[in-house]
């Protein structure tokens, strides 16, 4: 019996995705395209916060990529809007990956976009590991989820460079401790941006809208480190 | 649950591995995984176990090294000791913030294999 031949190697498990987001994110900086990926839970309010984004962003050419396990209503409602949107449905999978955006930016309006929003599927966990070539991760957590996901959660709001708290117009009508959720926040990520949004009522969106602005001039500017 | 997602990667990975070598049986893989890359552990063997039952290496085995993120202070430039899943805001020593470092590890670190080169004595 043959003894087994074992190699020791330093190969990371997600190297394709990694090779695929480098070489989209090689194309972002060629057309100087500002992409965020979008991560929150279900029903935090990302397609909501982008209906409301989008109309805040005149004179800019916007896409968006949305990803789902099904339908095609979160495209559908961007897409009224007038700002071209595919639906990317991954039929079960809780993540997007890199090749699956490799496959939508080839049609009109999206390598080109000054700002590209990839709204990953609802889910604190999965898309945490897989890189888009996106320029910087947002985690969105909505005031009725709870005070304590920062902490139960930290692998996302360790990693996102923005966490934006969503539905504040609510704040009255749930137990949502907001200066303990920055400190948790701040605790895992040092230089986190927090910004507090409510689209229903427009609270903070011109903030929103003008720190995308900035972010994008600093990546066409090429100056430091985004945001 | 992209568990099943990453075992298919580390197969992939393996697989590609082996064939550099030339040709050969896979008999098991050791992978790191980081307390913060978002991988379960025990969904990622069963996801293993799902997966290569239906390859022609079917007992080939996944094993599994925790990698624990650590909580850094700064100022003080030393890890701090924490409980499992807890998550220090401030040293204990100086009070001043920490921050977590490492964690992130996704990373296949061995691969045995038996060889079937019929070069062998």
């Amino acid at each position: 019996m043959t003894e087994p031949t074992k190699i020791d190697v330093k190969r990371r498990i997600l190297e394709s995705n990694e090779l695929a987001a480098a070489k989209l994110r090689q194309g972002f900086s060629a057309t100087g395209t500002l992409v965020v990926n979008l991560i929150s839970s279900p029903g935090s309010g990302k397609t909501t916060l982008l209906e409301s984004t989008i109309g805040r962003l005149s004179g800019l050419k916007v896409a968006v990529l949305e990803g789902d396990i099904a339908t095609e209503r979160d495209a559908d409602r961007i897409r009224k809007l007038g700002v071209p949107a595919r639906q990317i449905l991954t039929g079960g999978s809780c993540h997007l990956d890199a090749r699956q955006i490799q496959r939508e930016i080839v049609e009109e309006g999206f390598a080109n976009a000054d700002i590209l929003f990839i709204e990953n599927v609802g889910n604190l966990i999965c898309p945490t590991a897989y890189d888009l070539g996106e320029d910087f991760k947002i985690a969105l957590l909505s005031v009725s989820e709870g005070d304590d996901k920062p902490f139960k959660y930290p692998g996302i709001f360790s990693k996102a460079a923005v966490t934006i708290i969503t539905k504040i117009d609510l704040l009255d009508y749930v137990d949502f401790d907001l200066e303990a959720v920055e400190d948790q926040i701040r605790s895992l990520n040092q230089r986190s941006v927090i910004l507090k949004t409510s689209a229903r009522a427009g609270t903070h969106l011109d903030e929103w809208c003008a720190f995308l602005r900035s972010t994008l001039e600093k990546k066409r500017g090429g100056a430091g480190p985004l945001p | 649950m992209h568990e099943t997602s990453i075992a298919a990667s580390i197969l992939e990975t393996a697989q590609g591995l082996i064939r550099e070598q030339g040709e050969g049986r896979l008999e098991s893989v050791k992978v790191a995984v980081g307390e913060l890359s978002a991988v379960e552990p025990d969904l990622l063997v069963f996801a293993w176990e799902a997966l290569i039952s239906g390859t022609s290496t079917p007992d080939a085995a996944l094993e599994i090294e925790w990698s624990p993120a650590q909580t850094y202070c700064p100022t003080c430039n030393r890890n701090l000791d924490r409980a499992r899943g807890s998550w220090l805001r401030l040293c204990s020593k100086c009070g001043d913030p920490v921050v977590t470092k490492g964690g992130d590890e996704l990373d296949i670190v061995q691969i045995s294999f038996i060889q079937e080169d019929s070069n062998q004595p």
